[in-house]
């Protein structure tokens, strides 16, 4: 091997290797870290990705999804051209057709469904990635229904409007200067390294931190002044007894309480009956540790909380333990407040967090009708619907068998997967319903076999990004050009607004104009963005000053922060109660017969979803879907670690590899979710749903496991 | 410059990034049978009752005196002498096996016709002065390449490369 074979296999940019380094961004996870990735290419292919030094985030380094990138792009199941069915649905038989015949053919059905029965029975429904939101909800509305949905009906949404209740904004904790972390089902340390740089930093300038959490983690193990190991789905509990105790112990703010406090009375009468001995029953923790807890955040005030996206959200009581959860910042005076929880202003996706007035939101909404029909789940789940502007998915399923509120049509799905949504495998019934099924993908998913068209879009190495972090904005350019015939979503969006002459001249511009729209305000241009090495700041800071909600009032009905919600008491119903109450998580399956609790969709660091699985250099670090299990759970099964087990319910089951570990409860078992061949949301009834936020209850519901065979 | 690998054993959480990494690098065909030249593990042992986890990250340690250079018929495993790292040309390697017989981490691997393969620190990238592709991509800080003088400044607590050490004066 000669001198310059040697440096084009070490992969040596350079003019002699013909080896150049572009910059793009990484969207395999959520638009809330999207590193920035240096992509090496070679003849117009990708040999190589790292991170960029200096990015916001990731600085040079990436995690294991990230990493991937180079498959995630070239892997085997990229859909390569549009398709359109010709067998029944579920056989798979397709033909290609050209993209000038999937938009005439796709663009004439949809008009013709909406002047037959009505736009309303059209639903636009996005899964993964999430960039592509503001284009989908634009083309609902400018068509003229009200049936916008995304995965976050699953996601971080129930989270966020938890804290919308009780503060009006969503909060995010100023761990600069907070005195205690409270992570509930917090481990940052193995999964978000961009946050376990933060708990270094609370740690290092003598903060405490409590990790609550099902599972021994490196978190606990590394962080934890105080763990807390609790049984799924008691946070809720947990919650309201660390508040009985600071309001015994007299570590709560009065005067903050009685200035900016609203339902406090009512609140402090509900926790009274969660004392420690009782919550210990309940969470399986010790009451001495429940105390420790509470005298760790009462003494280092003020506290913020981290809650993942989903861990708490996930189960049937979770809206109600998030809000348990909020209500001890409230109670210690902690919100809009130095070292406390701030209220945020943007809801954007590709501008998310921007800091900066960008024409997103406008975009978004611009073509809104003022009338739109009800959305799906809107009755069902009135604090989803109160508190959200999309439909909530997760009722999806019901929605089109039962044609309630109405009968759909058409469903549009730019990366849909319905392993996600409970009981996945009912959806085909579901789209044996609709007359129209047109998907989007990457690559091919479940939904791919049942929709009457198939169309390829690509990743983000193939497009144009927009992308800001903070107070701080970039744009990328394509690094190379997109595989096959593929196209970006939005663009495919756009066309289709095109070719349905809808009443709209921002989405009929196009992808690129529309990225210029939303930063027309701004000193910066696109060309300026996507050349600079790195992301640029853009000073137009829009945030309100701290206090500035305590002076003003906060957006909620009283004004106040909301312990007892006046939203909840607003819906007349029931079965929901203004005071985040606790109450048991489980479904009513046989406990007997059922005695262990199943776990579904615990993170691996390898997977995201469904997305990384045919990934091969991700998947070959856990290549077999795998259930975790206690040792003891494990001996009275026979179960030895590498066998071959079934996990079943009342529902399903699904046939997977065992590892034991202690790193869990006894009694509790826990599956990632996604697999093709042992898909764990199959397991579950698809009406295990939190009655407030229809968030499905993955993480908590009544399973057993057994050798295979037996 | 000679440098040294070291992995954190405090930060690392076995989550793969380096692995994955180094896959990315050395265009490993892991759906044909191919094994990354790196490779990560969570440990998880009882100890006093109490269950203790470790996580690391292992590759060649490209070890002062190392055992495969002399254990090799051939002469195919080498020192770099501006790197230190354990380097090869296997195109006189006769697939003997006994560089991986005497390496204690087992680090060499075998390719599709026989002959031996391994990290070789990123050899190229580190003369080029770039950082070995796990180090850059690790996000816990947990593997990092130091130069001799660094190491030595740094004495990094809970480091791999200390005990390695150790173990092989041992042998």
């Amino acid at each position: 091997m000669n001198e310059l074979e040697r440096r084009i296999k070490a992969k040596l940019p350079g003019e002699d290797t013909g080896i150049t380094v572009r910059r793009s961004l990484c969207d395999i996870c959520a638009p809330g870290t999207h590193c920035g990735l240096s992509v090496y290419v070679k003849d117009g292919r990708v040999i190589k990705v790292e991170g960029v030094d200096g990015y916001p985030n990731n600085d040079g380094h990436l995690c294991v999804r990230g990493a991937s990138n180079r498959q995630y792009l070239y892997r085997k199941g990229r859909l390569k051209y549009p398709m359109r069915r010709t067998g029944p649905r579920g056989s798979g038989e397709y033909e290609r057709i050209s993209w000038e015949e999937a938009y005439a053919e796709i663009s004439k059905k949809l008009l013709k469904i909406r002047e037959q029965y009505g736009a309303s029975s059209v639903i636009w429904y996005t899964g993964y990635t999430k960039w592509l939101r503001p284009w989908l909800r634009r083309i609902a509305y400018s068509f003229g229904s009200p049936n916008y949905g995304t995965e976050s009906s699953a996601c971080a949404k129930a989270t966020m409007i938890a804290w919308k209740d009780i503060c009006g904004k969503v909060c995010r904790g100023d761990a600069k200067n907070a005195g205690v972390y409270m992570g509930w089902g917090s481990n940052a340390a193995f999964n978000k390294f961009t946050q376990a740089k933060m708990l270094r930093g609370i740690r290092e300038r003598g903060g405490k931190i409590v990790i609550i959490d099902t599972r021994v983690t490196p978190t606990s193990e590394r962080f934890a002044d105080v763990f807390l190991q609790i049984h799924p789905g008691t946070d809720g509990a947990l919650a309201l007894c660390i508040g009985n105790l600071l309001i015994q112990k007299g570590y709560i703010d009065k005067d903050y309480i009685d200035k900016y406090v609203h339902g406090f009375d009512a609140y402090e009468r509900l926790v009274r009956e969660y004392t420690p001995e009782r919550v210990s029953r309940i969470t399986g923790a010790a009451p001495e540790l429940i105390e420790r807890a509470a005298d760790v955040m009462g003494q280092n005030l003020p506290a913020i909380s981290y809650t993942p996206s989903a861990a708490i959200p996930h189960h049937i009581n979770g809206y109600n333990a998030m809000r348990a959860i909020i209500s001890l910042m409230v109670i210690t005076g902690g919100i809009d407040v130095k070292g406390g929880s701030l209220l945020g202003d943007s809801d954007g996706i590709v501008a998310e967090a921007i800091g900066f007035p960008s024409h997103e939101q406008e975009f978004c909404y611009g073509t809104r009708p003022e009338h739109l029909d009800k959305r799906i789940g809107e009755e069902r789940f009135p604090l989803w619907a109160a508190k959200t502007n999309e439909m909530q998915a997760g009722d999806m399923l019901r929605a089109i068998l039962e044609e309630d509120p109405r009968p759909y049509k058409a469903l549009v799905a730019l990366g849909m997967n319905q392993r996600m949504f409970l009981e996945s495998d009912k959806y085909p019934e579901a789209y044996e319903k609709l007359d129209l099924i047109v998907a989007t993908d990457i690559v091919k998913t479940d939904i791919c076999d049942y929709a009457d068209y198939v169309l390829p879009v690509c990743t983000s190495l193939e497009r144009v990004n927009l992308k800001g972090y903070g107070n701080l904005l970039t744009a990328t350019k394509a690094v190379v050009e997109p595989l096959y015939e593929s196209v970006n979503d939005a663009e495919f969006l756009c066309e289709l607004a095109r070719r349905m002459d809808l009443d709209d001249n921002l989405l009929k511009a196009g992808y690129e104009a529309d990225l210029r729209y939303f930063i027309s305000d701004l000193p910066v241009t696109l060309e300026e963005l996507q050349e600079a090495e790195l992301p640029l700041p853009v000073k137009l800071d829009t945030s309100k000053p701290l206090g500035y909600y305590l002076e003003h009032g906060f957006p909620t009905p009283s004004g106040k922060l909301e312990l007892y919600s006046e939203t909840i008491a607003a819906t007349g119903r029931a079965d929901l109660d203004p005071l985040p109450s606790y109450y048991d998580a489980f479904n009513t399956a046989d406990e007997e017969a059922y005695p262990l609790t199943l776990i579904a969709g615990a993170r691996i660091a390898n997977g995201l979803h469904s997305r990384m699985h045919e990934v091969p250099w991700a998947r070959s670090l856990r290549p077999e879907p795998t259930v975790d299990m206690h040792q003891k759970d494990a001996d009275a099964r026979g179960i030895r670690e590498g066998d071959t087990v079934e996990i079943y319910t009342g529902v399903g089951m699904i046939r997977v590899k065992a590892h034991i570990t202690a790193a869990g409860l006894p009694g509790d078992v826990y599956m990632y979710h996604g697999y093709k061949e042992a898909n764990v949301n199959n397991l579950i009834d698809r009406n295990h749903l939190d009655p407030y936020s229809g968030f499905a209850g993955y993480r908590q519901s009544r399973c057993n496991v057994r050798k295979a065979g037996e | 410059m000679k440098y040294i690998f070291d992995l954190n054993t405090e930060n690392c959480v076995g989550c793969g990034a380096c692995s994955v990494a180094c896959m990315d690098q050395n265009d490993t065909d892991t759906e044909r049978g191919e094994k990354p030249f790196r490779v990560v593990s969570t440990l998880e042992q009882g100890y006093r009752g109490e269950t203790r986890w470790s996580y690391i990250s292992v590759a060649c340690m490209h070890c002062e005196d190392a055992p495969c250079i002399k254990a090799c018929p051939c002469g195919c495993l080498f020192k770099d002498e501006e790197t230190n790292f354990t380097i090869y040309d296997n195109t006189n390697c006769i697939g003997c096996h006994s560089c991986a017989m005497a390496c204690p981490f087992g680090a060499p691997r075998f390719n599709e016709e026989g002959k031996m393969v391994k990290c070789d620190g990123c050899n190229d990238r580190v003369k080029a002065g770039l950082k070995p592709a796990c180090v850059k991509a690790c996000p816990f800080d947990a593997l990092k390449m130091y130069s001799e003088d660094e190491y030595k400044q740094a004495h990094p607590a809970r480091g791999i490369h200390d005990i390695v050490q150790q173990l092989l004066r041992q042998e």
